[in-house]
């Protein structure tokens, strides 16, 4: 296929937390304000006068120092998240807004956070003195009280000290046009999405995850122009001649920021169609429903929950559709089988590939590659094999099939 | 009276050695040994050896249950 | 000479052996049977401490744990039981070797109170197991009786005391308190089943060990099905919350989640666990038709208020003075039971003993533990398998673990005065659960080690190191530094909760040599219990 204009610009992007957007958006005097978890609502990080950031650590393989800090025991993730802070990648930030939703992103979140405590030394590692830390507290439901409960946390902890630190207008109107502007994203991104769903797509998963990625960790006022580019370039993609993949595949897991994960994929002859993990597009680019003379901060409490298929959530009834959720999605995307990776020390997906590696396969009858993955894995060799070996497996099963 | 006497003599008496056997199986740790040597063997050989179901197989309805939420 | 032996002899005999490495001192590992720590004798600790160990500890409570099986549902339930369910034969029947491990060397009041600790912990515990076999379909042909139908299973994170609404109506009980958390003190073996069963199935082996064997006795159908319905919690940690989705696959009952937040300081949160907590109950009476009481809730928690006031006197005691008899494994374990199972009459009974030789202590100055070196204060969470290591550390050392970092959650009384206030403090307790009072919330609970350091008057720090608790883990570093900037003593365990195999026994006391010795240059109290090998130990 053709290379997408802006494909290389989007890579280079990626390449730094403190990108050329992030940069140029700075000059222009907003706020950066990091997060790292899709519980915080990046619609309300996007607020007029500041701009969200998503947390990477782009190339970092060996978070020394933050494993004196936190060991290695814990997730790659928030490791690289922490050494990379400690190098002084984050200094850019205005604000950490944090969820004590995962247990090691947690902690990297807290040792950023400048307690001023007689217990514990505050270790100043965002060289930035407007910088602060602000923990919301995150439902584990997916219920009225819970929309509540965290419509309250994010007025109190999110939109307020926003307001009072950096003057940032929090008005329902300023929601509003963060949520419209969220939205435009969410179906640009969309749109480019749905060309996956094509019998021979004109996208690859590799390229939509560059892209989607872009959302997340740059000024949506900046990229919005590159992607209405790349939207209108996709109408008139042409695929490739022949298929240059042999089966399509669901990804689904833990956190996943690393593009050339999914490269390492799909050199292996899948195509991802879908991306159902953290930092994926399945959640984060739902349109935001916000009616007339509804409360936004409510109707977006109330959208993060909805959404979500994090399991984290621990209803019974939400327990049991997430299994239910990837199969649609695997029809929705005319996807011949599913790849569970969750991340090396992630205890949310560790537990969830077990139960949907047996679920999937038995009840819904679709293939299941089932890895355990790091937070860089390009040269892993393993891995390769793995999706080798998936990707024979779903192709004879089709053979077999007669498809 | 006599009777009585050797009653309560013999009473006593089965109740010393009683004491006194159950002294020696205390002080020379005779039920842990007993437990530990015997019964513990006994009884995993018996769990290794169980049928059990193959919980794989547990059927898993995914709207079997409703959302359990009195307040909407 | 020989007069003197005599007379050593004779002195040892009435006294037992003294606490010393001099020549003569008691040696106690010159007791253990190699490889399998089973005792070649029992240890002889003066005559009156013997007897009232073999009659008032061993024997009572031999014969008491028959009484409570005959009079919770009898013999046959236990015998159906105990041929059913693993961690019954594997575990429970040497219980009184849970005993000798926990109270080995112990002497005099601190050696009865805490055997009073042991015994409570032993009765709720038949009592807990034989109402699972009673009201067990599984073990009355598939049929669910009446005991079933008034039964509520619910994952031991719960707090027992949201139950209270239906005192005498309906019975909690705990899925993994018996099957799994108290096995690993009694028999450490048996837990490594469930984790390696979980294991099976594809769990990777980093999540924590707890919730591992949680769901691991799921995957060895290993629970019996005594219950309706299930009330599932988080409690520290993320796999604490995922145990739920295998469970919930497993037990395939109906289930009402109720998790914690874990920014407890915040007291936005605390209304919202409020409506929580009114959710379940109305779940509970939705499930079993039977309405909640008021009136037997403020009956619970007033009786329970009088055991948390008794545990602040306790405390006192501790803090300020030498004659706390209780040692560091009987204060932790009990506490952690008695509050995170809920008011029970033995715990009133027993608090009652030990109040009487409380009392004795501080009023003839006793000095239970006279040895003690240095006064150490446990924090973070403790290797299960190895749960009396303070006793080992006591007498090997002169480590004296006054209070531990479990016992002080659940710290405070629950008003009884109006329904708001009731909810507000149920919340609040439940909050603060095990774990999740210092583990989460912010690191600032972590470090309140210091405050507790100072209020208990403690010297020394003994810092578990669970190596797969993340968000203990996660801290490692910042305690590093902080500990060496307050030039505190202060020595790591790691472990893996109940899982032997990651750290054993043995590399946990080398570690604790080798500090004592290399860092604090101190000779042990008993030698004998420096190197020994209890690789098979239960």
């Amino acid at each position: 296929m053709k290379d997408l204009k802006h494909l290389i610009y989007f890579e280079n992007l990626l390449q730094e937390a403190n990108n050329e957007l992030v940069q140029q958006a700075k000059k222009d005097g907003l706020r950066a304000i990091g997060y790292t978890c899709y519980f915080m609502p990046e619609v309300l990080l996007d607020l007029p006068g500041c701009f969200s950031v998503r947390l990477r650590a782009p190339r970092c393989t060996s978070p020394d120092i933050a494993t004196y800090y936190m060991s290695a025991r814990v997730c790659h993730y928030a490791r690289s998240l922490m050494e990379r802070a400690l190098e002084g990648g984050f200094n850019f930030l205005d604000a950490q807004m944090a969820t004590e939703t995962c247990t090691a992103t947690c902690r990297f979140q807290e040792h950023l956070q400048q307690k001023h405590l007689d217990s514990v030394d505050d270790m100043r590692i965002i060289d930035n003195d407007d910088f602060f830390c602000e923990f919301s507290d995150v439902p584990f439901k997916n219920n009225e009280i819970s929309y509540e409960h965290y419509a309250t946390q994010l007025r109190a902890h999110v939109l307020q000290p926003l307001h009072d630190h950096f003057g940032i207008d929090i008005s329902d109107e300023a929601i509003r046009k963060a949520v419209e502007q969220q939205n435009e994203v969410s179906r640009l991104i969309n749109e480019i999405g749905d060309y996956r769903k094509l019998d021979n797509p004109t996208i690859t998963g590799y390229e939509f995850h560059v892209i989607q990625l872009c959302s997340l960790v740059c000024p949506k006022y900046l990229i919005l122009p590159y992607l209405r580019e790349t939207a209108e370039e996709m109408k008139t993609r042409e695929p490739d001649m022949k298929k240059e993949f042999r089966c399509k595949v669901v990804l689904a897991g833990s956190e996943n920021d690393d593009p050339d994960f999914t490269k390492l994929v799909e050199s292996c002859g899948a195509r991802v169609v879908v991306d159902r993990y953290c930092y994926g597009a399945v959640e984060s680019r739902q349109i935001i429903d916000l009616p007339d003379g509804v409360d936004p901060v409510y109707a977006i409490a109330k959208h993060y929950l909805h959404s979500s298929n994090c399991p984290r959530f621990m209803p019974q009834d939400e327990m049991r559709a997430r299994k239910k959720r990837i199969a649609e999605l695997a029809k929705e995307y005319h996807a011949d089988g599913v790849i569970i990776a969750s991340n090396k020390f992630c205890e949310y997906w560790s537990y969830e590939r077990v139960i949907d590696t047996v679920i999937l396969k038995r009840d819904f009858g679709l293939p299941v590659c089932s890895i355990e993955k790091e937070y860089i894995n390009t040269a892993s060799g393993q891995l390769r094999t793995r999706f080798q070996a998936f990707v024979e497996s779903v192709e004879i099963k089709k053979i077999q099939e007669g498809k | 009276m006599n009777k009585i006497c050797k009653f309560f003599l013999k009473l006593f008496g089965i109740l010393f050695v009683v004491n006194a056997a159950l002294f020696a199986v205390f002080f020379f740790d005779l039920d842990g040994k007993l437990l530990f040597n015997v019964v513990e063997p006994f009884l995993k050989k018996h769990y290794d050896n169980m049928d059990r179901k193959d919980t794989l197989k547990a059927p898993y309805e995914i709207d079997k249950f409703p959302k359990y939420d009195f307040n909407s | 000479m020989a007069k003197k032996s005599v007379s050593k002899a004779l002195r040892d005999f009435w006294y037992g052996k003294p606490h010393t490495a001099e020549e003569g001192g008691r040696r106690l590992g010159e007791l253990h049977e190699d490889k399998t720590h089973l005792y070649k004798h029992r240890e002889w600790r003066g005559v009156a401490d013997t007897m009232y160990y073999f009659y008032n500890i061993w024997l009572y409570n031999y014969i008491f744990m028959v009484k409570d099986i005959m009079v919770m549902h009898g013999p046959i339930t236990f015998a159906k039981g105990l041929w059913r369910y693993r961690w019954v034969g594997q575990t429970y029947l040497p219980v009184l070797h849970w005993f000798d491990r926990g109270l080995e060397g112990m002497r005099g009041e601190a050696m009865k109170a805490s055997a009073w600790h042991y015994r409570a912990m032993v009765s709720t515990t038949i009592r807990q197991f034989q109402r699972m076999f009673a009201a067990d379909t599984r073990l009355h042909g598939g049929k669910q009786n009446e005991l079933y139908k008034h039964t509520i299973a619910h994952n031991e994170t719960v707090w027992g005391g949201v139950f209270y609404p239906w005192d005498g109506e309906i019975t909690n009980v705990p899925l993994e308190m018996i099957p799994y958390f108290v096995t690993c003190h009694v028999n450490s073996h048996t837990v490594l089943n469930y984790i390696d069963a979980v294991q099976s199935i594809g769990l990777p082996g980093d999540p924590c060990p707890m919730c591992q064997a949680e769901s691991g006795i799921f995957v060895l159908d290993d629970v019996p099905d005594y219950a309706p319905a299930v009330i599932t919690c988080n409690e520290a940690c993320d796999a604490s919350v995922s145990t739920s989705t295998l469970q919930d696959w497993f037990f395939d009952k109906p289930l009402f989640s109720l998790p914690m937040p874990m920014l407890f300081d915040d007291p936005l949160v605390k209304k919202y666990v409020m409506r929580e907590i009114e959710e379940l109950w109305k779940f509970v009476e939705q499930q079993y038709g039977i309405p909640f009481s008021w009136e037997k809730l403020t009956k619970k928690l007033e009786l329970q208020n009088e055991l948390q006031r008794f545990e602040w006197e306790k405390w006192e005691v501790a803090a300020k003075s030498d004659y706390y008899p209780i040692n560091g494994v009987a204060q932790a374990l009990y506490r952690i039971y008695q509050t995170q199972y809920g008011d029970w009459e033995i715990w009133h009974v027993t608090d009652k003993k030990v109040r009487k030789i409380l009392e004795k202590c501080v009023s003839k100055k006793i000095n239970s533990f006279p040895q003690t070196r240095h006064r150490v204060i446990a924090w973070s969470c403790a290797p299960l398998y190895y749960s009396n290591w303070c006793t080992w550390a006591y007498n090997c050392w002169g480590l004296n673990v006054i209070i531990n970092m479990d016992s002080l959650m659940f710290d405070m009384e629950i008003r009884t005065d109006s329904y708001e206030h009731t909810l507000e403090d149920m919340a609040q307790y439940h909050m603060w659960a095990p774990m999740r009072r210092m583990a989460v919330g912010g690191m600032h609970h972590m470090f309140e080690l210091w405050d507790y350091m100072k209020r208990f008057n403690c010297d020394m720090v003994a810092m578990y190191d669970q190596l797969q608790c993340k968000g203990v883990q996660g801290l490692h570093g910042l305690f590093e530094d902080e500990f060496r900037k307050r030039d505190i003593k202060a020595f790591w365990i790691p472990h893996a909760l109940p899982d032997s195999r990651t750290v054993s026994r043995a590399e946990i006391r080398r570690l604790i040599n080798d500090y004592m010795s290399t860092v604090m240059h101190e000779e042990p109290l008993d030698p004998s219990l420096l190197d020994f090998d209890d690789s098979m130990t239960w």
